[in-house]
């Protein structure tokens, strides 16, 4: 083993693969962008690597660790690019996948369309074999037979992975692991999924639908794994990978081709991620990640913390992204905030008359209007020039020359006619468009959970997340906005934060009434040790530095859904006589109103093992070469306040030092994005390097 | 922002307006007990202004109570006018031909004051999960077997509970807790709605919603006329048969579209009839502004706007516009035709944007004991396919016009300990054609335990398949069988121990010509088992090919 100082973050995003190395000693963070190699990622990981490392000046052998992040899952699954599957399925359904919620999303589209299953109707193989809902055997299974069936359709179809799936199995799995145990037996060449092993949660179509996704990307991501191990063996590494699953934990390579699921997508989390390391940096315990992109902004809540999670997300819509027409999984991931509108998004009027942005993305290809690419609708990012706000001669760092006269050409063709619009007020109305779908989602989302935002502290990145930033906060009454140094590549800074983890969710319907201190003691312990298990491989098997978190779902009897609860330390008998309290009390943050008198059930049972990341990354500084000439220049950029044009001085990120204060109107430029400052919003430069800002009638309020 | 309002401050305000209904529907569905809101969604949220008009939807919520709320807050604005209202006053009605047209939705009515003044109204709608009587049958024969009615009321009184009215609901319901829990869900949700419509205005400077409303209303009805304005001028007709338990029901309908208004007429419907399946006008004209927008305006949010260019009517006394005191509990196995009745009249004027019928869904309440003593009080669904359209197959098992989620078997077999033999897919159960219907579904319910349980059966379509458009096939008949042996579609079964019940959910109708069915698709639905090789030959004239 290496007893390396350095730990490396690389993501792998869409269009670009971020690197971040730093020195857990000297607290150095050198960062690397390239562009994605999209026909094998890993081919940018590992030509990425000996860039960086020539740029820090050290040798790989100085690498103690690797974590990645990677979007290949997500890929897959909204390409439809995955292995030839099948699914072993319950005598009696197979057509789950097609019979599917039965639910409209939409009620007055007609024409609303919904994903087809990853695994067609033919290929599913009916096992007679029953476990009813108390558990009880009531069709046994022989696996002889399972077996035999399996291996005519695998000659007859090339079928590569297998999703073992029976109705009642996180009651009793017995008969999905004696499948797993013959198919292994029997066809050692399959990869094999069982529902139970992926996620024991009690509704079969959600639970089938995320285990044929487990198995349609297991063959890919289990390959993809092992080019980038043997390609980093070449390399001379020999400290250890880990990979960042969608809730911000990461997972050792052999676990995570098991769950591939579960890696679905790390760059959300990775901004979470970010955005705790902010919070340790600015003592905020309460934070907003607002991270917005060409195609979608994304957001994030961390409360004391640690940023909120959930079981469920959609992936891959095909309708209008409208929620509803993807495919639903049921997985540990940041409880994440998406909204439709990004740099790309298209704008115009609606139906009814009004201004529309988003969900429709002009994409990369032709992209917006100022592309000059022969995209003729505006975007955003049109409104965004249009207002001064972009530079057309340094976007992407000088790289792409923007048109503006095309941007203002497109909107007076959409806006013109319409509203008898200039171009300008179009596109402050198209800025403001979506700074008020941003504040919708977050005020949405945090009212739900039951989250203060008012005292938070909001870190803003992506391309266009600093554009509207502090407009954003001064509607949400936030009084602090951090741009983080290294905003660029804060994904791959975000990794280096990421803890080892793993997660379980169990459902187990238990009334509370009926539930002793013993049985609620062997219940978790059992589930903390199969969470634990996961992260032996890298600990070999010692588990004093183990965090457990658990929780549990709980409901009124009779209402159909649940809340978590979050259990302090303790055994079952000093918490279960307090559990009915700790529950009125959760229910209430969201409810307002508890029903105390109301029988009380256990739904689902939760734990997390977890292994901190190695401290100190919060306090990275990245090795920057500082530029001369802090104020490089004005140009007139649209102030809301004057309905007009202002000449607005420009500031130049990189050139900025600690203790600099700069007051609104301002633009401040960064490779990536521009940060702009509206009437008398204020920024100031950390020793850290970040810039932290305060919004205008926020400081007027307090 | 005291100017009138811009395009801009319009677009902003609509669309926080629709983000706050559907943030107190939400609140609801999730702290419901009755199966009926939570599985269902059979609730609404609706904003209104200080007239009364309505000018924002929870997406989510029941199309039926969409239409028929309007009709309520004239109701309840009659009974109780602006000035007497006071803040923390909470009114309600469930009366069929003022709410939502059966008595087990309770229709909940914020008025929402901010800075001392009356700036609109915030109207939940929930289906209970009990309102005393014999319980939603369709054998009920009057409106007095369908349990309490309360007139226009107030529930709370400057925010205090009026208890003699609540007293009367707790006598006369049969789970008390869950029936007012459910309420005061509702009342709940109107105090989060006046809160956050308050903390709107604060936001963006305005003193009350009028400014806003006239825009929405003006933005939308503008729209609804433009669209009418294009379809041609004409009067359009069209009939169905609707399976009743004497017999059955012809509804017919004419719609005439003059420049950029409608009227809708239903002259010539069938008188109702002695069972619970009447609809009243509220519910009649509620479906009639759902199918109309559908056709020509889906996109934009629904609101007081859209109905002004429509004219709704039906002869006083016909099964569409029936009066008291028929029974109106299954209001919707009749009501819900009038969606295909109006699509198939304006088939011919609207040929790309019409839906061939669709199989519909199957609602069963079930009532029982499970092995453990537990009682049973719930809801089952299935759900049939959809019509095609022009250059859409019909969607598998999806319901319409109403909404519902599944019912996980899973999550039914540890609730009610009846068993789910299967679930399948009915292949060629979807009407063939150019665009081929959505399959229907197979499902079999097995009691396992030694306690028999009710169900009470609201299926249609078991006599009148769904029909096809412009030469496109209907879809497969609804059956339903006990031990194997059918037993009519309507009505309350006993499921004795070791029975089963079987249901053949219907499929959605056809859509063009089966033989212009491109090649490319029949092989598909022959891969796929959606149609079978016998069906092929059959329905599409294919002949019999080797191997797949």
């Amino acid at each position: 083993m290496t007893k390396g100082d350095w730990r490396l973050g690389i993501d792998i995003g869409g269009t670009f693969t971020d690197f971040a190395a730093f020195d857990q000693r000297r607290g150095k963070l050198h960062i690397h962008k390239q562009l994605t190699t999209p026909g094998d990622p890993s081919e940018s990981v590992l030509s990425g690597i000996p860039v960086l490392l020539g740029e820090a000046g050290i040798g790989i052998a100085e690498i103690d660790s690797i974590v990645h992040g990677t979007t290949l899952v997500a890929n897959a699954l909204i390409e439809r690019k995955g292995a030839r599957t099948t699914m072993l399925v319950t005598a009696g359904f197979a057509d789950i996948l097609d019979i599917a919620l039965e639910r409209r999303y939409d009620m007055y589209d007609l024409r609303a369309r919904y994903p087809a299953p990853l695994v067609p109707r033919r290929l599913r193989i009916e096992v007679g074999e029953r476990i009813g809902a108390d558990g009880r055997v009531t069709v046994p299974l022989d696996p002889d037979a399972l077996a035999s069936a399996v291996a005519r359709l695998v000659a007859d179809e090339d079928i590569e992975a297998v999703a073992v799936c029976f109705l009642n199995s996180p009651v009793n799995p017995a008969h999905e692991a004696a499948a797993v145990e013959r198919l292994g037996e029997a066809c050692p060449d399959l990869t094999v999924t069982s529902s139970a092993d992926v996620i024991p949660f009690l509704r079969e179509h959600e639970r089938w639908s995320t285990t044929v996704m487990n198995a349609f990307v297991q063959p890919m991501f289990s390959r993809y794994v092992a080019r980038l191990e043997a390609g980093l063996g070449d390399l001379g590494f020999v400290g250890s990978l880990a990979i960042t699953t969608s809730s911000g934990g990461c997972l050792d390579p052999q676990t995570a081709r098991r769950y591939p699921i579960r890696v679905l997508e790390s760059g959300p989390a990775a901004g979470a991620l970010m955005a705790s390391l902010i919070g340790r940096r600015t003592e905020s315990e309460n934070l907003l990640a607002f991270d917005m992109g060409g195609t979608t902004a994304k957001g994030a809540l961390i409360r004391g913390g640690r940023p909120l999670k959930r079981y469920d997300i959609e992936v891959a819509r095909i309708h209008d992204f409208k929620p509803g027409s993807g495919l639903s999984v049921k997985t540990p991931v940041v409880d994440l905030i998406e909204i439709g509108a990004g740099g790309g998004s298209l704008a115009g009027v609606d139906a009814r008359g009004l201004i529309r942005v988003g969900p429709q993305s002009a994409g990369a290809d032709p992209g917006p209007a100022c592309y000059a690419r022969g995209g003729g609708t505006p975007t955003l990012t049109d409104a965004n020039l249009a207002l001064g706000y972009l530079d057309p001669e340094s976007f992407l760092g000088g790289g792409m020359p923007l048109d503006r006269a095309a941007a203002q050409a497109a909107l007076t063709r959409e806006f013109g006619n319409a509203f008898e619009m200039q171009a300008a007020t179009a596109a402050w109305g198209i800025h403001e468009t979506v700074n008020e779908q941003v504040v919708r989602a977050f005020r949405n989302h945090a009212a739900e959970r039951g989250f203060d935002y008012r005292g938070a502290t909001m870190v803003a990145f992506g391309g266009a997340g600093p554009l509207h930033a502090l407009r954003v906060a001064r509607k949400l009454r936030i009084g602090k906005v951090v741009f983080a140094v290294g905003a660029g590549v804060m994904s791959a800074i975000g990794l280096l934060a990421s803890p080892q983890a793993f997660e379980l969710l169990q459902s187990d319907w238990v009334d509370l009434d009926a539930l002793d201190a013993a049985s609620f003691d062997r219940r978790f312990a059992s589930l903390v040790q199969r969470a634990a298990a996961p992260l032996d491989n890298a600990h070999k098997g010692a588990r004093n530095g183990f965090a457990v978190r658990r929780a549990i779902d709980m409901r009124y009897s009779g209402q159909g859904y649940e809340i978590e609860v979050v259990l302090p330390d303790g055994g079952g008998a000093d918490l279960l006589p307090r559990l009915p309290g700790l529950f009125d009390e959760c229910y209430a943050r969201v409810f307002a109103r508890p029903f105390s008198k109301r029988p009380i059930e256990i739904v689902n049972w939760k734990v997390e093992v977890s292994v901190p990341a190695p401290p100190g990354v919060a306090d990275y500084r990245p090795v920057v070469r500082r530029r001369a000439g802090k104020r490089i220049g004005a140009r007139p950029a649209w102030l809301p306040e004057d309905e007009d044009f202002v000449e607005t001085p420009i500031y130049d990120r990189y050139a900025l030092e600690t203790g600099d204060e700069i007051t609104g109107p301002a633009l401040i430029e960064e490779r990536e994005s521009t940060i702009v400052l509206g009437r008398d919003d204020s920024a100031v430069v950390a020793a850290s390097g970040d810039l932290i800002a305060t919004p205008a009638a926020v400081e007027a309020m307090t | 922002m005291n100017r009138t309002i811009d395009p801009i401050a319009l677009g902003v305000v609509w669309d926080r307006l629709i983000a706050i209904a559907d943030s107190i529907l939400l609140s609801i569905v999730r702290s419901a007990f009755s199966v009926g809101v939570r599985e269902a969604w059979d609730v609404a949220c609706v904003v209104f202004d200080r007239e009364g008009r309505s000018i924002a939807q929870a997406g989510l919520s029941m199309p039926a109570f969409i239409g028929t709320a309007p009709y309520t807050i004239e109701h309840l604005l009659a009974r109780f006018p602006p000035a007497t209202l006071a803040e923390g006053d909470v009114l309600a009605t469930n009366d069929p031909w003022m709410g939502t047209g059966h008595t087990p939705d309770l229709c909940v009515v914020r008025p929402v004051f901010y800075r001392g003044s009356l700036v609109g109204f915030v109207m939940t709608i929930s289906h209970l999960p009990d309102i005393g009587g014999r319980g939603l049958t369709i054998d009920n024969r009057e409106i007095y077997e369908e349990g309490l009615i309360l007139p226009p009321c107030r529930l709370y009184r400057e925010g205090q509970p009026n208890d003699e009215v609540l007293d009367i609901l707790r006598a006369n319901v049969r789970v008390v807790d869950e029936v007012i829990g459910d309420i005061e869900a509702n009342v709940a949700g109107g105090a989060v709605g006046e809160q956050l419509i308050g903390e709107c205005l604060d936001e963006f400077g305005l003193e009350d919603l009028q400014a806003v409303a006239d825009g929405i209303v003006r933005q939308s009805e503008a729209a609804m006329r433009a669209e009418l304005k294009s379809v041609p001028d004409g009067t359009y007709t069209n009939r169905l048969e609707v399976e009743a338990p004497d017999g059955p029901v012809i509804l017919a309908c004419a719609v005439t579209i003059a420049g950029d208004t409608a009227t809708i007429d239903y002259t010539g419907t069938g008188a109702a009839v002695g069972k619970a399946i009447n609809v009243p006008l509220c519910y009649t004209r509620s479906f009639t502004g759902y199918a109309i927008k559908t056709l020509t305006t889906p996109a934009i949010p629904n609101n007081q706007g859209m109905l002004a260019p429509l004219r709704i009517t039906a002869p006083q006394g016909c099964i569409l516009n029936a009066s008291r005191p028929s029974a109106t509990g299954g209001r919707h196995t009749v009501g819900w035709f009038i969606v295909p009745l109006v699509y198939g009249a304006l088939a011919e004027a609207l040929p790309d944007r019409v839906q061939a019928d669709s199989g519909m869904v199957s609602l069963f309440i079930v009532a029982g004991a499970r092995a453990d003593g537990r009682e049973i009080a719930t809801q089952y669904f299935l759900a049939g396919g959809l019509g095609a359209m022009h250059g859409l197959d019909g969607h598998h098992t999806t319901p319409s016009p109403t909404n519902n989620a599944v019912v996980s078997s899973e999550v039914w077999e540890a609730e009610t300990g009846v068993r789910v033999a299967h679930r399948r897919l009915l292949p060629d159960s979807g009407g063939a054609g150019r665009w081929r219907g959505g399959l229907g579904q197979e499902a079999v319910l097995s009691n396992d335990s030694d306690i028999p349980v009710t169900v009470s059966l609201f299926g249609m379509r078991s006599e009148f398949a769904a029909r096809g458009l412009f030469g496109g096939r209907s879809g497969a008949l609804r059956e339903f069988r006990l031990d194997g042996q059918p037993i009519p579609a309507k009505g309350r079964v006993t499921l004795g121990p070791g029975q089963t019940l079987t249901v053949r959910e219907a499929g959605g109708g056809g859509y063009g010509d089966p033989r212009r069915r491109d090649s490319a698709a029949r092989a598909a639905d022959l891969a796929a088992g959606f149609v079978t090789a016998e069906g092929l030959l059959r329905d599409y004239g294919d002949k019999p090919r080797k191997g797949v």
